[in-house]
């Protein structure tokens, strides 16, 4: 029961949230419910499967062209909505095919690539907008209902992190779940246990990319519009550090990290704004006290904020009891 | 004379040139417990490595139960039968005693991705039956009371045994041990004989690599012993022990201790 009761208070708090926040803050909220899901999907990657991506961002990209491009050309949004999860994950499996011949920081430094060469693509692909990008994406609608206020988003996008949680965790918890904990930690041995681990990395690349996806498509209807510039690689990098700050190896980590980093930003850019602040002070805010914040948290949180919490809690539970 | 479990026919390999398994045949009957002996670097391992799948095969043939394995790839030689237990200790990180011996179960079990995602009745009961399988194989080798201790804080006898488990779980029909003893205390090694004895009576067909020719030769029905990646000598404990070419190779003095 105790285990329970950080979930149904997240759950209570997340769907308490969207009246009381103002427009500015509820768009954070938006954002922030995007960027846990494909954290999550992330987190399964390089925390459990310890494959590590760099270009995350893409197949975020991907979900929102595909969405944005199929109801543009008047296909009900509905059905680009399901697409963007679908074509992410079908371009994971293409490139991952040749691209998980890599490991380690050669898998890193590829998928990265995979990113720059999409971007330049998308740039210059005129029938996707091009660098200009692509605009007039229409309000969701499903049936009759239409997403049109942006509380609407905010419930749709933390029904699809609840969903992505939902997959994440039926995952982590069975047989190919356990699969992929024993190929990241030695693939020799999995695949003697008779874990197919070629398939099963493509699989998990190819989940994580449909996470992303979903989280794209969604944005594409939230904002109307897309650009190259939407997704740079530094998105790619801020999903890896989410991930760790939060914690590889554990789900909540993903929403923890997502949340604190969104947070922080927020608050970085709240201060550096303020009047009286001197001109380089949002820059330097968010640069500067971001990555040392970053650092701190690497060198006093190594395995990121929930494991040390937990091993807190246990700590104080065991030296309770005694 | 009928058929063997294992054939291994005319296997070959070499490492930049120079061979570490030259020409060797070896057929291991059903039931029988093989010992395969031979001194530091004589390429035994790499003959494992060969069988189970984790190096390619390009000179020879290998046979399980008259289907060729030796294209293919490791994990589906697994599920054909034949479980490992490497060299040291090979646990996975980061997961209990028990759910390592949980991943020994793919070798038998087919639940997949979308099983998982929609917990369908097929998978639960599946992932019941590999828990269940998993305990019995833990209790086998002495683990039942480390289930839910984290891995790799076993001391390395356990996980050496928990090696064991997880080959189990896996139902093999051949299993491939190597140097199993090695590093263990006297009563874990006489744990370990015992284990075998019983595997042996259960009918499990196996393969023991080991340096300590008095452990095995005492279990072994036959011995195999390598020698700079050729096989020199190969019979009943008795006959390999008294043969002259393997004294002079490798056992020396040791052969009587
Ligand atoms: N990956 C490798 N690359 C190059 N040479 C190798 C490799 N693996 C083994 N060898 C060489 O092949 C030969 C056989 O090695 P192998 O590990 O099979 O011996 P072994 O009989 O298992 O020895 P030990 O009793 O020390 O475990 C040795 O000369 C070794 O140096
Ligand atoms: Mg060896």
């Amino acid at each position: 029961m105790a285990r329970r009761a950080p979930a149904v208070a997240v759950g209570v708090g997340t769907l308490a949230l969207p009246p009381l926040l103002s427009g500015s803050h509820l768009t954070v909220y938006i954002l922030l419910g995007l960027a846990v899901m494909v954290t999550v999907g992330l987190s399964l990657l390089m925390g459990y499967a310890g494959q590590v991506s760099l270009g995350q961002a893409s197949f975020y990209a991907i979900g929102g062209y595909t969405a944005g491009l199929l109801s543009v050309h008047s296909l009900p949004p509905v059905l680009g909505l399901l697409a963007a999860p679908l074509v992410s994950a079908a371009f994971a499996v293409v490139v991952g095919i040749p691209l998980l011949r890599l490991r380690g920081h050669h898998l890193a430094f590829a998928t990265l690539a995979m990113q720059l060469i999409l971007l330049s693509l998308v740039a210059r692909a005129d029938w996707a907008g091009g660098a200009i990008g692509l605009q007039g994406i229409p309000r969701l609608s499903v049936g009759g209902y239409e997403f049109a206020d942006d509380i609407s988003y905010a419930y749709l996008v933390w029904a699809a992190v609840v969903l992505t949680l939902l997959v994440a965790r039926n995952i982590v918890a069975s047989r190919p779940g356990r699969g992929l904990r024993a190929l990241a930690s030695g693939e020799t041995a999995a695949a003697a246990s008779g874990v197919p681990v070629g398939r099963y990395r493509l699989a998990v690349f190819a989940l994580s990319a449909a996470f992303a996806g979903l989280a794209g498509g969604i944005y594409a209807f939230y904002l109307g519009y897309l650009a190259p510039g939407s997704f740079p690689v530094l998105l790619s990098i801020e999903y890896v550090v989410m991930a760790v700050v939060g914690g590889l190896g554990t789900l909540w980590g993903a929403l923890v990290g997502a949340t604190a980093i969104i947070l922080l930003v927020q608050v970085l850019n709240t201060l550096g704004t303020q009047p009286g602040m001197p001109g380089y002070a949002p820059s330097v805010l968010s640069y500067a006290v971001y990555a040392v914040l970053l650092v701190l948290v690497v060198i006093f949180l190594p395995h990121g904020i929930v494991p040390a919490v937990r091993a807190r809690l246990t700590r104080r539970a065991s030296s309770g009891a005694v | 004379m009928t058929e063997p479990l294992l054939r291994v026919d005319g296997v070959s390999h070499a490492f930049g040139g120079v061979y570490a398994v030259r020409e060797v045949d070896i057929d291991v009957a059903y039931g029988e417990l093989r010992a395969v002996i031979g001194p530091n670097g004589a390429g035994k391992s790499t003959l494992f490595n060969l069988v189970g799948g984790q190096l390619a095969v390009r000179t020879g043939a290998i046979v399980l139960a008259g289907t060729r394995v030796d294209r293919l790839p490791a994990h589906r030689r697994a599920r054909l039968g034949i479980g490992v237990v490497f060299q040291g200790a090979r646990i996975f990180r980061g997961m209990t005693a028990l759910e390592n011996a949980m991943v020994g179960a793919h070798a038998v079990t087919g639940g997949g991705f979308a099983g998982a995602v929609f917990r369908l009745p097929v998978h639960r009961r599946e992932e019941r039956e590999i828990r269940q399988s998993a305990r019995e194989a833990l209790a086998r080798v002495g683990l039942a009371g480390w289930a839910d201790r984290p891995a790799e804080s076993l001391p390395l006898g356990q996980q050496r045994a928990l090696q064991v488990a997880r080959a189990l779980c896996g139902r093999p029909r051949l299993l491939l041990l190597d140097e199993p003893a090695a590093g263990l205390r006297a009563a874990e090694r006489d744990a370990l004989a015992r284990l075998f004895e019983e595997l042996k009576t259960s009918g499990l067909t196996m393969v023991v690599i080991e340096h300590d020719v008095a452990f095995v030769t005492r279990l072994a029905d036959r011995v195999t012993v390598l020698d700079l990646g050729r096989v020199i000598a190969e019979g009943t404990p008795a006959t390999v022990r008294a043969d002259p070419a393997v004294v002079a190779a490798y056992l020396g003095t040791g052969v009587h201790a």
